[in-house]
């Protein structure tokens, strides 16, 4: 769990500065913000298991 | 020809987005701050330093290249270091301190510790980035 919450950590503070950083208008940093928060969570998550199966 | 000399001359940057920059760099957030982006400097400064505080806590390590290392491996040390780097004033701060600068192997074995080197160097990272933009909204090339 507590590996979960760092990575949710480490995906908050980067979506918020892709977020602000990449867009020009609110509406745009907010989607892309969530966008990014959630490929960073679906990718690390996915990781973890094709991972968790290579036996080396 | 006029109208090329023209745009050279809006493409070089005022004085002023460099100091921005540099303020940017030195302590995350006050470029933009400095602009009167209030909301965007307590954003992007909030996760800098969130990420920067939360990697020492974790026991992370910051880089440097010590002069005493002669070997090759000294090289290996440069690129986390600019990336460490990027955090401006937390890092010199932490040097001056001697906070996360120590390298026994108590601290290396806590489980949390490379969590807390991604932090370390995600901070400097995202404090780049944030550099970036304070110029360029000061250069007039965002709003």
């Amino acid at each position: 769990m507590r590996h979960f919450l760092v990575m949710t950590a480490f995906a908050v503070a980067a979506a918020v500065v892709f977020g602000v950083v990449a867009k020009d208008s609110p509406r745009d940093r907010l989607y892309y913000g969530l966008k990014v928060f959630v490929e960073f969570l679906v990718i690390g998550l996915v990781l973890g298991w094709v991972l968790y199966f290579l036996p080396f | 020809m006029a109208n090329v000399d023209n745009e050279r001359a809006d493409d070089v940057a005022p004085a002023k987005a460099w100091l921005m920059g540099v303020a940017g760099w030195v302590f995350p957030g006050l470029g933009h701050l400095l602009q009167g982006k209030v909301g965007r400097a307590l954003l992007l400064g909030g996760a800098v330093w969130g990420c920067f505080i939360a990697g020492l806590w974790m026991g992370g390590h910051l880089f440097f290249i010590s002069g005493g290392d002669q070997s090759s491996s000294v090289l290996l040390q440069v690129p986390p270091m600019i990336a460490n780097l990027g955090a401006g004033l937390l890092y010199i701060a932490a040097w001056v301190l001697g906070i996360g600068f120590a390298d026994d192997p108590v601290h290396a074995a806590r489980a949390t510790y490379e969590y807390g080197n991604t932090f370390l160097l995600i901070a400097g990272l995202l404090n780049y980035l944030c550099m970036l933009d304070a110029f360029d909204i000061s250069a007039g090339r965002k709003s």
